[in-house]
């Protein structure tokens, strides 16, 4: 197998997700990290990466994804995030 | 030499406002403007405020005036700024103390000086709670054959400070942007067996590049080793500039008075070294060191390194510090580029080819079955006398014990004490009729020339123990992993030292990719909790045919490490080729062979550091949680109020 691509340290957003993958005609499911990132100076946008455990991937080759958000996405990410959090929180309140 | 300025303007550099200066002693082709026209970064600015020298000035201010003086919206600068003083600021859950690191030239010193770190060790580095296997105040041995203290008060540094200038140590540019610790073999000069006695070149090296303002503020880094023996003890490969042995035969009209005439072809067999450059293992992008095709005499030895540590200051990439490594410029450039613009703008006379390496003779690291890949145990010296290599595990010594092995070694006559890269430290200069006095010494029961080898070749960096980028508890873990290998699982048959390296996150302090079996830190879920964990490479190293190593295993949890371990030496043991070495056992099998060769299984190896310990302000703490930390306190160690 081939090594990590993204580094993983204490600054890392999440060391341990679970992730899916899916193509045309396959699925398959490995721990994951997802970081969110900027530049130390000046930034212009936000990073998000995403990397998949490639030991658990015969599908695809080792790889990571990363997209690039103005200011304006990340916050609209990060309400939408924040809104799917809520709805969560509501449900396991509505049951309880 | 002097050559003129290329600026008009004031240059910190040459310090001539207003008008072209002039620069002292700088090779040929200097161009201070590139450095100062583009600061983009953050860091960039503050290097360019206040750096190198003067900052022990604001060192020794804040010292006098306590920890809370440095304004907190200036730590992050200052705290970048005090690393080029050898000082660290400590995780969260530990602000106010500091780590500090003393660089000593190829891991040498002598008793007295090994004597003044462990008294400083048992005066200053000791924190509010002991660790369980080290007690209260110990000395770290690095990787890079500097010693490390932990819980230093800011302060205390200029005491500190004092203690160590007195016996001629420092912690001038331990860390930061400029000329790190020289590494190399610490028995350079009594080594029965070297091509060159490299010692008075690395003093050289030693003495023009620290504290020299030319040299104060690099893009990055810049780490240096000097070989000279067969071993291949410097490990260049991994560092930025590698001086490699070599030989060279030279036309006789190339003037050198010190070589020796061979009967080939009229020429000269000249002892020297090939220079490689571009090595290293950080930010997950390692490679090894490569060559310019440049062979150069031992006296030009400072020439070259100026010239290519210049040529990385001018050209590394200022804009990101990501970036800002001799290994990408390297890789963006090629290696025919940079020796035809460090001929060109850097050095002053006809670079030579490279010559014959020895690194077919090279077995320190290396992975061979025949022969050991460190320093433990006795060797010959070149006059006679022994010098005896001793295992710290891990490399943390206590204090005391620091103290009585300066002792020791003072009582015995002896007048070197070495680090190693592999964590270790040699006593040298043992007479033949004490050695068995000296082997008798029950320190030495601890620290053993002849440990097991599951105790032998175990590395760790620091861990979450003190460090803001790790993700796993490392030196007390690989301690016990130590211990619990050696009560249960046999040594495959001629194996005698076996190399672990363990490192908390991907950064590469424990340098994972050049061990039998790489561990570095991850998370993993088990029984329904986030457990520590780590990712397993296997057959890495160096020697004559350097490889990093191949990753097998992704979140391994840390309680099943030990029976992954031990199923893989089982397997290696069943199925090696006769004396094939691990790692050649290793090198033979391919990706998928690798990655089913043994499974990870509980056992009786149990793991007290499971659970998240970034998450703590000390893990070893009784009341482990952040918010029951004592940080920051003030010069006595009391908690001062915070706005938190």
């Amino acid at each position: 197998m081939a090594d990590r691509v993204l580094k993983v340290n204490a600054f890392t957003t999440f060391d341990l997700l679970e992730g899916h993958l899916e193509g045309h005609g396959f699925t398959e499911e490995a721990f994951a990290t997802l970081n969110v990132r900027t530049a130390r100076d000046e930034p212009e946008d936000v990073t998000l990466e995403l990397e998949l455990d490639n030991v658990s991937l015969d599908a695809v080759p080792a790889h990571a994804d990363r997209v690039n958000l103005s200011a304006a996405e990340a916050r609209e990410l990060a309400g939408e995030l924040a809104d799917a959090a809520d709805r969560i929180d509501t449900t396991e309140e509505d049951e309880s | 030499m002097t050559s003129a300025c290329y600026l008009t303007y004031s240059c910190k550099y040459c310090r001539a406002p207003g008008e072209p200066g002039k620069v002292d002693e700088v090779v040929v082709g200097i161009r201070p403007d590139r450095f100062l026209r583009d600061m983009p970064s953050k860091v960039e600015r503050w290097k360019d405020e206040t750096y190198g020298l003067e900052i022990r000035d604001h060192l020794e201010r804040f010292a006098e005036e306590g920890f809370s003086a440095i304004p907190d919206d200036e730590r992050d600068a200052w705290f970048e700024r005090f690393k080029w003083w050898g000082l660290y600021h400590q995780r969260k859950g530990q602000e106010s103390y500091f780590m500090m690191r003393i660089g000593t030239p190829m891991g040498r010193l002598t008793p007295e000086q090994l004597r003044t770190v462990g008294e400083v060790a048992r005066e200053y580095a000791t924190g509010p709670v002991e660790n369980p296997e080290f007690g209260a105040a110990y000395a770290d041995f690095t990787t890079r054959q500097s010693i490390q203290l932990h819980w230093i008060k800011i302060e205390d540094v200029p005491d500190i400070f004092a203690e160590l200038e007195s016996v001629g140590l420092s912690t001038i540019q331990a860390c930061g942007d400029s000329w790190r610790n020289i590494v190399g073999s610490p028995v350079a000069g009594r080594d029965s067996d070297e091509l060159i006695d490299v010692w008075p070149i690395v003093e050289e090296l030693h003495d023009r590049f620290k504290g020299n303002d030319l040299y104060t503020n690099l893009p990055r880094k810049w780490k240096v080793a000097v070989t000279g023996d067969r071993r291949g003890a410097g490990q260049g490969d991994i560092n930025d500039l590698a001086f490699e042995p070599a030989v060279k035969e030279i036309g006789v009209s190339e003037p050198d008075s010190e070589a020796r005439q061979t009967a080939s072809d009229g020429g000269e067999e000249v002892a020297g070294f090939n220079v490689n450059v571009g090595g290293g293992l950080a930010r997950k992008e390692p490679r090894l060191a490569r060559s310019i095709d440049v062979f150069c005499r031992p006296e030009n030895a400072a020439a070259v390194a100026a010239g290519l540590s210049g040529l990385f200051r001018d050209y590394g990439d200022r804009e990101d510090r990501f970036n800002a490594r001799m290994k990408f410029l390297v890789d963006e450039w090629g290696t025919e580029k940079i020796r035809s613009v460090l001929q060109e703008e850097y050095v002053d006379y006809e670079l030579p080819t490279a010559g014959e390496g020895l690194r077919e003779e090279y077995d320190y690291n290396a992975g061979r079955s025949d022969a050991p890949g460190d320093y433990v145990g006795i060797q010959d010296q070149a006059d006679g006398q022994n010098f005896v290599g001793l295992s710290v595990l891990v490399g943390r010594m206590a204090a005391a014990d620091v103290i009585e092995l300066a002792d020791l070694a003072e009582e015995y006559g002896s007048e070197m004490i070495g680090l190693t890269q592999r964590q270790n430290v040699i006593v040298g200069d043992i007479a033949d009729e004490d050695l068995d006095a000296f082997l008798d010494e029950p320190l030495l029961s601890d620290y053993s020339p002849d440990p097991h080898p599951f105790m032998r070749g175990s590395i760790a960096c620091t861990g979450t123990e003190y460090c803001s980028l790790s993700i796993v508890e490392t030196k007390n873990r690989m301690v016990r992993y130590a211990r619990w290998l050696k009560e249960n699982v046999s040594v495959p048959e001629g194996v005698s030292d076996f190399h672990i390296h363990l490192s908390g996150c991907t950064a590469s302090c424990a340098q994972p990719q050049i061990a039998d079996i790489s561990l570095r830190g991850m998370k993993t879920r088990k029984d329904g909790g986030a457990v520590e964990a780590f990712d397993v490479g296997l057959g890495g190293g160096l020697g004559e045919n350097p490889r990093f190593a191949d990753w097998v295993e992704m979140r391994v949890p840390a309680d099943e490490i030990p029976g992954y371990i031990a199923n893989l030496l089982e397997v290696y043991e069943a199925e090696r080729d006769g004396q094939e070495s691990f790692r050649e056992f290793v090198a033979d099998r391919d990706e998928d062979e690798l990655s089913g060769l043994a499974e990870p299984e509980e056992t009786s190896y149990e793991d007290p550091y499971l659970n998240n310990t970034k998450m703590t302000w000390y893990p070893y703490a009784d009341e482990d949680d952040m918010s029951a930390s004592p940080a920051p306190t003030n010069a006595k160690g009391d908690p001062m109020p915070t706005d938190d």
